[in-house]
């Protein structure tokens, strides 16, 4: 959509657009650069209650945040869950901006992006919004001007994976800026560090979804660069699939062996798609360990026969020592006995 | 500056020389017996997923092991009463090392709680209590440094075994490590090998001039083969016939273990303060972490604090001994334990007070420093009340009475913090009880010290009496009393004085026969 200021027509337009703007504004906090933590929007005809948990991102500049928005249950009209997310833009010159947005289940999705614009920005703005990188119909898309903030607003409804994307709006004058919404079903984390295991033992590998809950997990085993379901139905001697938390899935292998050195992928089915975690098993023989068990074991022998030999000289040392200083002794009792016992108390014995 | 009441050692400790090395020992074997308990807990997590288990079950292998360690004191004393420090060291670093491998094989939990926890507990028992007997045989004068050195073991050993640990569970899972540590932990039996016998009957030296001295008297079987032999091995031959004709079964079995310990004075003290103080003692670094996290601190801060205060803990606790050595505290090293541990309580009673980071760092420091000053001085004080001769006997009973109220101290932490919802009842349970443990111990000694003050001049009146009644016996009387007097712990090394008075009075023997 394309504003310029000048022709009758356009001077309607503006009007509206005046009356738009005083109208929204109650709702919003004009010239605050929605730096607020949660919108609440009045309820109107039209537009549903909403209510927002969360908080936008207003630092210019910043790349990749990773902020998730949790998604909030309200009664509304259509009896679906609404939210609201945005994205502050701060000139034309910052770099673009994005966003991580999770949904969990089907909802009405409202995506706002604000550019603050500076005087010197010329007066005509073309705003495009582009899923994934091809242009949406403007029927959902919404336009203003507040002083000094362009913001548009494009409402979708998520029902399936079809929706889910990236969400991209493009504010074009003389420069160009963007913000994008990537939308996503909730990440699974698996283990950053492998798992190590032993021939013909067994391991449970864990994955874990907390804060939601799959409709079904699927675990995969990379073989050679494509995935293989794990079938646990057709091998339920090697393994086992525990699920008896809904949340967290354990996949039990047994009698492991050197082939089952791979990594694992736990899947975690939503409504809106799937995401993965990436689980993987190192397998080890009983050598691996002996080793190093037997490098320290030799030399604890090692030091403890040290030990005992340093023992065993020093006391040689100190008995070959005494029995000198005995054999001394005896000879100077002979030699008192021959003598006679006169001298004996005053005797300087030698040591 | 004296000696410490009434050592009852028939000879004089080195204080240093090849002490040295046993101090060294006893770092390695005090180090392995409290930081492995703690440190294995690395493992926990993954032998949690492992067995399907709680966390409560695993965490009972370190409970169970603890309270082994604990628990086989006494058995641990009677053994080193019969066979001395070194053979028991190593037969318990043997034990351990089989425990943990034995541990590698294991495939459920209750082979786990015996192998690593009743197998390697009992082994880890076995080191701890001989080590800090035969500080007390090689050390008098410098003993407080030697304990103080030999103490800050534990906390070294708990920074070198946590990042250890972590390196071998992610190189060779748990199965892995345990094999390894069961070999790192026969380094146990070094240390063993270390601690050489010192005053006891085993010397190979006396056993040959005993051996000579029987010869001879067989040979010539008059009076003036009694010169041709050195007098110690007259001695010690009369002596020990007349020792093994008094002791009946009582004494026997009290030579192994002595209970007669329930009736000193100080012992009954020691026990009591030591007691009350383990109720308040290792609760709160059990919930430091957790109430740094409680706070809002996230996890590697709260980590952090821990090493602070191991940090800190290692250098107090050789400095405390130190301190401890100095001619001001020696002599009354029991008002600096009693004030060591009011001090600690004093710390946790403050620790409420500590909202933020900055405050958690500046408590830990403390909580360190306190740590490491009570812990140094735990058996030095022991040592100091029953003599180095009982003290064998004294730290068994001791260690297995603290046992239950180790045991109990966390668990009691734990349910109150759970009843009221908030740390802060815990932390001043913990001080409460352990300035309660201090008063106790201060008021007690006061009187102690008094009371033994007023017997050492009692003595010192008797012994007046004596050397006025001496010359009116008999000499050859006189040799056996003499030598009886001296056996209590079998044949002694003698200094050279008392030989030179041996030698003089058998050939004054001789002259009047």
């Amino acid at each position: 959509m394309r504003v310029s200021g000048s022709g009758p027509g356009s001077m309607r337009l503006r009007l509206l657009l005046a009356l738009a703007a005083l109208w929204l504004s109650d709702a919003n906090e004009p010239g605050t650069a929605m730096t607020t933590r949660d919108i609440n929007q009045q309820t109107r005809e039209s537009i549903s209650d909403y209510t927002v948990k969360g908080h936008d991102l207003s630092t210019p500049g910043s790349h990749l945040s990773t902020q998730d928005f949790n998604q909030q249950i309200e009664e509304n009209i259509s009896n679906l869950t609404s939210a609201m997310y945005s994205i502050s833009i701060d000139g034309f010159s910052s770099a673009p901006v994005e966003e991580n947005v999770t949904l969990y289940s089907p909802a009405n999705i409202t995506l706002l992006c604000n550019l603050t614009r500076t005087s010197t920005d010329s007066a005509t703005v073309e705003v495009t919004w582009k899923k994934d990188n091809e242009r949406v119909e403007s029927r959902n898309v919404t336009i203003n001007e507040i002083k000094n903030v362009w913001s548009t607003q494009y409402t979708l409804k998520i029902r399936d994976r079809n929706q889910m994307g990236n969400y991209t709006c493009v504010f074009k004058s003389d420069q160009e800026v963007q913000a994008t919404f990537h939308l996503q079903v909730p990440q699974i984390e698996g283990k950053e560090h492998h798992i190590v295991s032993y021939v013909g033992d067994s391991v449970v590998l864990v994955c874990k979804s907390l804060k939601y809950i799959p409709i079904n997990w699927i675990w995969y085993m990379s073989n050679g660069s494509d995935q293989v379901a794990v079938n646990d139905s057709l091998m339920p001697d090697k393994y086992i699939v525990d699920e008896k938390y809904a949340n967290i899935t354990k996949l039990k292998i047994l009698n492991i062996s050197e082939k089952d050195d791979t990594s694992y992928w736990c899947q975690a089915v939503f409504k809106l798609g799937e995401s993965k975690g990436k689980v993987s098993l190192k397998v080890l023989t009983y050598m691996t360990p002996l080793k190093p068990f037997l490098a320290i074991a030799a030399e604890v022998i090692i030091l403890v026969a040290i030990v005992f030999l340093y023992e065993m000289y020093s006391k040689k040392k100190q008995m070959h020592a005494e029995d000198e200083k005995e054999f001394e002794q005896i000879e100077q009792l002979k030699s008192e006995d021959n003598n006679g016992v006169e001298n004996s108390t005053t005797r300087h014995r030698k040591v | 500056m004296s000696p410490p009441a009434n050592t009852h050692l028939a000879y004089t400790p080195p204080d240093g020389g090849w002490g040295w090395a046993v101090v060294f020992g006893a770092f390695i074997s005090i180090g392995f017996s409290y930081a492995f308990p703690k440190a294995i807990a690395i493992f926990f997590k993954e032998i949690q997923d492992f067995f399907g288990t709680s966390y409560s079950e695993i965490a009972w292998v370190s409970s169970i092991m603890l309270a082994t360690t604990y628990g086989g004191g006494p058995i641990s004393s009677i053994l080193v009463n019969r066979f001395g420090s070194r053979p028991v060291v190593i037969f318990g670093g043997l034990l351990c090392g089989i425990g943990m491998i034995s541990a590698a094989f294991c495939t459920s939990i209750l082979q786990l709680y015996i192998c690593v926890g009743v197998i390697s507990g009992f082994g880890l028992a076995l080191n701890l209590q001989p080590s800090v007997i035969i500080i007390g045989k090689y050390f008098l004068k410098r003993r407080p440094i030697a304990n103080g050195l030999a103490m800050a073991g534990s906390p070294v050993m708990l920074s070198t075994l946590a990042p250890l640990n972590q390196f071998l569970f992610d190189n060779f899972g748990w199965r892995g490590s345990f094999f390894i540590l069961g070999a790192i932990l026969l380094n146990c039996c070094v240390a063993g090998a270390l601690f050489r016998p010192i005053g006891m009957a085993a010397d190979p030296v006396q056993k040959q001039t005993v051996k000579q001295a029987e010869k001879t008297v067989k040979e010539q079987p008059n009076n003036s083969s009694v010169e041709m032999v050195p007098p110690r091995a007259v001695s010690l031959l009369s002596g020990t016939e007349e020792e093994e004709e008094d002791k009946d079964c009582c004494e026997k079995f009290n030579k192994y273990l002595d209970f007669s310990l329930f009736k000193h004075r100080g012992f009954l003290i020691y026990l009591i303060g030591n007691v009350l103080m383990f109720l308040g003692f290792f609760a709160p670094i059990v919930f430091l972490a957790p109430y740094a996290k409680h706070l809002g601190i996230d996890e590697y801060s709260a980590a952090f604090l821990l090493s602070i205060l191991a940090i800190v803990d290692m250098i107090a606790r050789p400095t405390t001994g130190i301190i401890a050595n100095s001619k001001w505290v020696r002599p009354k090293i029991q008002y600096f334990f009693s004030f060591s541990i009011a001090f600690n309580g004093a710390c946790h009673l403050l620790c409420p007070l500590a909202t933020g980071y900055t405050g958690l760092v500046i408590y830990s420091v403390f909580f360190g420093l306190a740590f490491g000053m009570v812990c140094a001085m735990l058996f030095e004080t022991l040592m100091d009340l029953v003599g180095a001769a009982r003290f064998t006997s004294a730290v068994g009973l001791v260690t297995i009475v603290e046992c239950c109220t180790i045991l109990l101290g966390p668990p009691i932490g734990g349910t109150l913090i759970d009843t009221f919802g908030d740390y802060k009842y815990m932390f001043i349970k913990c001080g409460a009880v352990m300035v309660l443990a201090g008063t106790f111990l201060f008021i007690m000694n006061y009187y102690n010290y008094r009371m033994l003050a007023k017997e050492e001049r009692e003595r010192k009146a008797t012994e007046e009496t004596m050397k006025d009644n001496k010359h009116i016996r008999t000499e050859t009387e006189d040799g056996n009393i003499w030598a009886k007097e001296k056996m209590q712990d079998g044949p002694e090394v003698e200094p050279l004085t008392d030989e030179k008075e041996g030698l003089k009075k058998e050939v004054n023997g001789k002259s009047e026969v």
